[in-house]
């Protein structure tokens, strides 16, 4: 029973296991990319091969190669009849068919060639791999696309050993769907709607059914408020203080007429959520080194709108929001009636809304042409940025001190060993223009050839 | 071919895999990506067995299946397509269980390797058992999300797929389910259980009307709950028999289903007023007087992502009723439907009668895309991490060949790099435990459960296959007189099933013979007789008595033993488990990388000073269903 049918379900059913992990913004943002892949090696094409298939928009292969037979043996994507034809065309061909909606095309052509004939080629993709280049050729690319940030994924495959390494000036991130977030409950700086609603409901005079069906949320504020009375208006700070205020939020059980507690499975919800709510809401430091960043302290017409927003949610949290972040406004399953959970998840909607209009203001006043604002994701927003290729490489701003001391302990199984072999590897190739150990009669001449290399 | 390889391999690594034979168990996500690695490593001879057929979901990351494959085999599709690419390889596909009794020892004995690509427990159990009955390393894998997890499995060397208890599904009361329910969950359940009450296969234990049996009505209650069953027993009886059937001569007329299910059951269920003493009582519905509920979402949203008013779900309820019908009388006399979470009509089914229900007893209202998910139980999967996961088992299978079975390692992939900037992290692989009721040589286990109450068919059922794996048990009593209880030969002990193992003389202390010819397998099964098990649990399995009694004392424990770098965390793991909640077998479930957890990681530099503990990621931290 296969449907097709309203509202794209066909689709939605085809990415259905990986919606569950990155969600629609997620997948708009895969619809929309446009990759490019430098050299249909094995390695690449299985790299396009896992993107394809969750759905990118297109791809385009640039490869000057022709089929030869030791591509048809590691490369599940060139056939043994296409000896011969080029590498580009067999390979968009066979990796077009895995996903109709993604669509492929290629440039028969090497990169260092299209490099110099048409540079500005690569600036229009949303990522670039490049697989098995040559150093030289790799350099150029990374500065063409470094200027025109364009995020470069450099892969190198050699035997059982292999490297990456992303090179982007700056990636920023708003929805980084970490794994484990607090919920952003408040409960230690509660805001008027919160407290109003609250305050309007009453414990102690609430029918047996009303009592036991109380969100655990409301419990915790109610006892909140009779343990800061008994301590100087402070929550409980410690592993023993908390301790205390759970046998305080056990007492609040109703009993029956036997005096034996009943089963309220509210209060023990309340209980359980003591440790992970009662939290100071903090700012988490990936967002704090945001504010302190240069882009966001220095605004200008340039500035992209992530930097704006940052700077928004930065002004936020020195004035409105009182040294916190916009409220996020969602609240965790509960044992409650319906109606008093939607009342509170509106009283935390409320709130977000709220919080997210001050900070639209914001960024109306810092600029005016921007939509709609996502601030309650604040704390989920992350920049990422990585060094140049062309300063790796540059001998006098390489890191060859550290590295030397990862590799200066000849029984050490670090990894970096495998990271100064293939930069050795790639300098022996651009000398010898073939691999070391290629024959088998120069395996032993080669191992001196190569430790050259080794240092940079 | 594989011309580059021989630079990689040594000539007689090249032999071995040129000529070994291998059986790969599933051709899903990981095993269309096994295969491929397979084929171009330059492996031979390689058989594929699967039972499934190609769902549209599949297509997201089974790259040898494509649209025009939806409904085919999945093994039989998969050799196809990876012959293609590939046509010197050898590989025999079968579309078939691997529990089924044509695959016994001696065919597990062709193979000198078997690799596991499986996405349920049972059949892992299974594949676990057969490979230590004939002695042939396994290769088990598992993914879920980003996270993935490879192992080696070899008789008395390593660990078994049962040595360690993996936390048991969830699964909830009858009671709960029919009576009280009180969270999402339970009634999604009885959506599943009322989707096939009237269209697919009727089980007993599925029933979805009120439930006069209620443990709750017993007690100072007792006498007028006593009265109200006599009389409606009578009731219930008459409808019970016809529920499919008067569904089917009313033509499965809307009104008529939703206000037997939505106002009568729940009139009737008000009746029942010890239920209600400390609850909130449920409200009945009735079709020509829908409430106008509001709907909690500001944004109008997709389908998929928005609650649906209860109208909405009236009018959804009564489309489905219709579509359904006609895919029912397609199949013709005597057909069914089974319940599929891709299937829309099935899906939406769900979601309207399992909101209608929460409206009632007052629980939260879920998307449909959460209900998929809780109904589902689906676990998010990509390529990539596949595609990992594959590549790991070539190279654990390549240690194999080479004679290096000791080099083996459990690998997990993490989401995050850990600590020491790892993102697949190697382990040793744990030597078998001595107390595992499966891999040892006279393996034993304990059940506690009520022997008044348990029957013959529970035991068979729900003890002796789902609980402990077997798939066709014979048992017998160890009294002297060697009693059978069960036999597998069909028609031998049908008389038995409705009877109570006390009945037999079973009671605390009675020691069964538990048999399976096929996977080669026999175990002791104690039995420890309790009146009341926690939480209305039926029965509980314990490895050895002693576990029993530490169980308890390690609860208390638990917040303090979690922060211990220590091996004992058996049962932590199972209570740690508490918010998964497992309708139906999980999709592409990993193989329990909770219970490493507290395992070592190998550690190869020796001279390092860091912590030798890593941390691997709960799998059901993976459910990160965006928010946005």
């Amino acid at each position: 029973m296969a449907s097709t049918g309203k509202d794209g379900s066909d689709k939605n059913n085809k990415y259905d296991r990986q919606l569950r992990l990155w969600g629609d913004h997620g997948q708009a943002a895969l619809e929309s990319a446009r990759v490019c892949l430098v050299n249909a090696t094995a390695t690449g094409t299985e790299i396009l091969k896992n993107l394809i298939l969750p759905g990118i928009g297109s791809f385009t292969i640039v490869d000057g190669h022709k089929v030869q037979g030791e591509d048809v043996g590691n490369n599940f994507f060139l056939t043994k009849d296409s000896l011969g034809e080029s590498r580009a065309k067999v390979a968009t061909e066979l990796l077009g068919e895995l996903n109709p909606d993604a669509t492929g095309d290629f440039v028969e052509d090497h990169p260092e060639k299209l490099l110099q004939s048409n540079p500005s080629f690569f600036n229009t993709f949303t990522l670039v791999i490049a697989t098995n280049l040559c150093e030289r050729t790799l350099l150029q690319l990374s500065k063409q696309l470094w200027t025109n940030n364009v995020p470069l994924l450099v892969c190198r495959c050699y035997g059982f050993i292999g490297y990456m390494r992303l090179a982007v000036r700056e990636h920023t991130v708003i929805e980084s769907h970490p794994d484990n977030t607090h919920e952003d409950l408040r409960l230690d700086r509660q805001f008027d709607g919160l407290v109003s609603y609250c305050d309007s409901l009453d414990l102690d005079s609430m029918n047996k059914k009303d009592h036991s069906h109380t969100p655990w949320l409301v419990i915790l504020y109610k006892y909140l408020q009779v343990w800061k009375q008994q301590h100087n208006g402070e929550a409980p700070k410690n592993y023993k203080e908390k301790t205390q205020f759970k046998e305080l939020i056990k007492q609040g059980i109703r009993k029956n007429e036997e005096g034996v507690p009943e089963v309220e499975e509210n209060f023990d919800e309340a209980v359980k959520s003591v440790n992970t709510s009662l939290v100071a809401t903090n700012i988490p430091s990936n967002v704090k080194s945001l504010f302190e960043d240069p882009c966001c302290k220095q605004l200008n017409s340039d500035s992209k709108p992530f930097w704006i927003l940052v700077r928004a949610i930065q002004q936020f949290v020195e004035g409105e929001g009182k040294g916190a972040l916009p409220v996020r406004g969602t609240i965790p399953d509960m044992t409650a009636d319906s109606e008093r959970y939607i009342q509170l998840q509106q009283v935390y909607r409320n709130q977000a809304a709220e919080d997210v209009a001050i900070v639209t203001n914001k960024v109306h006043d810092l600029v005016q042409s921007l939509g709609r604002v996502r601030s309650k994701n604040a704390a989920f927003l992350r920049v990422v940025r990585c060094r140049s290729l062309e300063e790796e490489y540059n001998s006098a701003t390489a890191q060859s001190q550290e590295i030397e001391s990862h590799i200066a302990d000849e029984d050490s199984d670090d990894e970096v060993v495998f990271y100064v072999l293939l930069r050795a590897v790639d300098k022996f190739y651009e000398e010898f223009n073939r691999f070391p150990g290629w024959y088998n009669d120069q395996v032993e001449p080669d191992i001196p050839r190569l430790k050259e290399f080794r240092f940079l | 071919m594989a011309a580059a390889l021989p630079h990689v391999l040594s000539a007689e690594l090249q032999k071995r895999v040129n000529e070994c034979k291998l059986l790969v168990v599933g051709a899903g996500g990981i095993g269309c990506e096994l295969l491929k690695n397979l084929v171009l490593t330059g492996f031979k001879n390689i058989e594929v067995i699967d039972l499934d057929t190609i769902d549209v979901s599949n297509l997201n990351r089974q790259f040898l299946f494509r649209k025009e494959h939806v409904g085919k085999s999945k093994s039989q599709v998969a050799k196809n397509s990876a012959l293609s690419f590939n046509p010197e390889t050898n590989i025999v596909a079968y579309h078939d269980s691997i529990t089924s009794s044509d695959y016994g020892t001696n065919f597990f004995r062709n193979f000198d390797i078997v690799m596991n690509a499986l996405d349920n427990r049972a059949a892992r159990n299974h594949v676990n058992r057969m490979c230590l009955a004939a002695d042939i390393p396994l290769v088990e894998s598992g993914t879920a999300g980003y996270l993935g997890q490879v192992t080696v499995i070899k008789k008395s060397l390593t660990e078994c797929y049962e040595c360690q208890p993996k936390a048991r599904q969830k699964t909830f009361p009858g009671c709960t389910i029919r009576n009280t329910p009180s969270e999402p969950i339970h009634c999604i359940v009885w959506s599943k259980h009322l989707f096939n009450q009237l269209f697919g296969e009727e089980d007993p234990d599925q029933d979805v009307s009120p439930d006069t049996e209620d443990p709750e009505l017993a007690g100072d209650a007792g006498e007028s709950a006593m009265k109200e069953k006599s009389s409606s027993d009578a009731v219930e009886a008459v409808e019970r028999k016809s529920t499919r059937a008067w569904a089917m001569e009313s033509g499965h007329d809307p009104k008529k289903l939703f206000n037997k299910l939505f106002r009568d059951d729940i009139k009737y269920l008000l009746s029942m007023e010890t239920l209600w003493k400390k609850r909130k009582p449920p409200i009945p519905l009735d079709w020509e007087n829908l409430p106008d509920t509001e709907v909690g979402t500001e944004e109008a949203g997709i389908r998929d992502q928005r609650l649906w008013a209860i109208k909405e779900c009236c009018s959804v309820f009564s489309n489905c009723l219709n579509g359904l019908k006609d895919e029912l009388s397609k199949q013709g006399e005597g057909g069914m439907l089974v319940w599929d979470k891709d299937d829309m009509l099935a899906m939406d089914f769900v979601t309207c009668t399992a909101n209608i229900r929460a409206y009632i007893f007052g629980i939260a209202q879920k998307t449909r895309f959460d209900i998929k998910s809780m109904a589902g139980n689906i676990i998010p999967a990509i390529a990539t991490t596949n595609a990992v996961i594959a590549g790991l088992i070539v190279m654990e299978g390549l240690k194999i060949l080479n004679g290096d079975i000791e080099k083996c390692k459990t690998v997990y992939l993490n989401r995050q790099p850990n600590p020491r900037k790892k993102l697949l992290v190697p382990c040793t692989l744990d030597k078998p435990n001595p107390k595992c009721y499966v891999c040892v040589a006279k393996p034993e286990a304990t059940v506690v459960c009520n022997t008044d109450k348990i029957t013959i068919r529970t035991l068979e059922d729900k003890i002796l296959k789902v609980a402990l794996g077997m798939v066709a048990p014979d048992v017998e009593i160890d009294d002297g007189k060697g009693t059978i209880l069960i036999s597998s030969e069909e028609g031998e002990t049908e008389g038995n099933a409705d009877k109570i193992l006390s009945g037999f003389g079973i009671n605390d202390g009675s020691r069964l013979k538990c048999d399976d010819f096929l996977q080669n397998y026999s175990l002791v099964l104690n039995v420890a007789h309790r009146e009341k098990l926690d939480e209305d649990k039926e029965f509980e399995l314990v490895g050895d008595m002693s576990e029993l009694q530490a169980k308890e004392e390690e609860e208390t424990e638990k917040k303090r033993e979690e922060n211990k770098d220590d091996n004992q965390s058996k049962t932590n793991d199972v209570s740690d488990d508490e918010d998964l909640m497992v309708v139906d077998e999980p999709e592409e479930v990993i193989c329990q990388p909770v219970v490493s957890r507290k395992r070592k990681a190998e550690d190869e530099l020796t001279s390092s000073d860091t912590p030798k503990k890593v941390k691997v990621s709960d799998v059901q931290e993976e459910e990160d269903i965006v928010v946005l």
